[in-house]
């Protein structure tokens, strides 16, 4: 899986893309834990991160498969 | 997804935007009126001063997205033509950073469109934007998408 992180959330994390193994994580919540635990400011912007995978907004609960691609976003803030 | 007109455009750029070149674009015979958005970089934020603004997009999902409007327009809006374009990477004070133009045959449709299209684009397209001051720079605040609910669980066999 490729994993994305943009905005704020990508300088928390250092960088914009990782990878995970399918058996890292089983849900979207589950990656986000992984590496919420990997870096601890990641966890304070839990309520306002939404997810996708594979380009469409996903709950929290979706299950994941190997090959997907899947970002956690901050606010948009275009226009 | 539906197929939208092959003269509607739906853009990420890097360089300046063509505000007049994207109007002529969506003008045609049958149509009466174009309503247009222009979105530029304004030189305060929060009574501070700017020095200009970074944009980023995840921008295969931002494309779209931005074609997913342009389906929603056309459900709810007898218009013919749409230009959607947002530039990223750094923009200075002034500069067009989102361009929108909509023609319809007649103007009410084309104004609800317009203002639909930039509301919907604000809310729902990852793009993000990075405001540079004197004194250092931080993401804009933004809108939490609208994501889908958790899935419901089973009901447990009684």
């Amino acid at each position: 899986m490729t994993v994305l992180f943009f905005g704020r959330l990508k300088d928390v994390a250092g960088h914009a893309e990782e990878s995970a193994e399918i058996g890292d994580a089983a849900t979207i919540e589950q990656l986000f834990g992984l590496y919420a635990a990997r870096y601890p400011e990641l966890a304070r912007y839990r309520s306002s991160v939404v997810a996708s995978r594979n380009q469409e907004f996903a709950a929290w609960d979706t299950p994941l498969r190997s090959g997907d691609e899947v970002a956690f976003l901050p606010p948009v803030s275009g226009g | 997804m539906a197929t939208l007109p092959h003269d509607d455009i739906y853009q990420l750029v890097r360089e300046p935007i063509d505000i007049a070149a994207l109007a002529r674009s969506v003008r045609a015979p049958e149509d009466g009126a174009i309503v247009t958005f222009d979105g530029f970089v304004r030189n305060q934020s929060h009574n501070r001063a700017s020095l200009y603004l970074d944009y980023e997009a995840y921008e295969s999902m931002a494309l779209a997205k931005m074609h997913e409007i342009g389906v929603q327009l056309r459900e709810k809006y007898r218009i013919h033509c749409v230009a959607m374009v947002h530039r990223l990477g750094r923009l200075e004070i002034g500069e067009t950073s989102v361009f929108i133009a909509v023609s319809a045959p007649h103007r009410a449709a084309a104004f609800d469109a317009c203002r639909f299209a930039i509301d919907t684009l604000k809310r729902t397209v990852p793009i993000w934007k990075k405001e540079y001051f004197e004194d250092g720079a931080v993401w804009a605040d933004g809108e939490l998408p609208p994501a889908p609910a958790a899935t419901p669980r089973a009901k447990p066999a009684s």
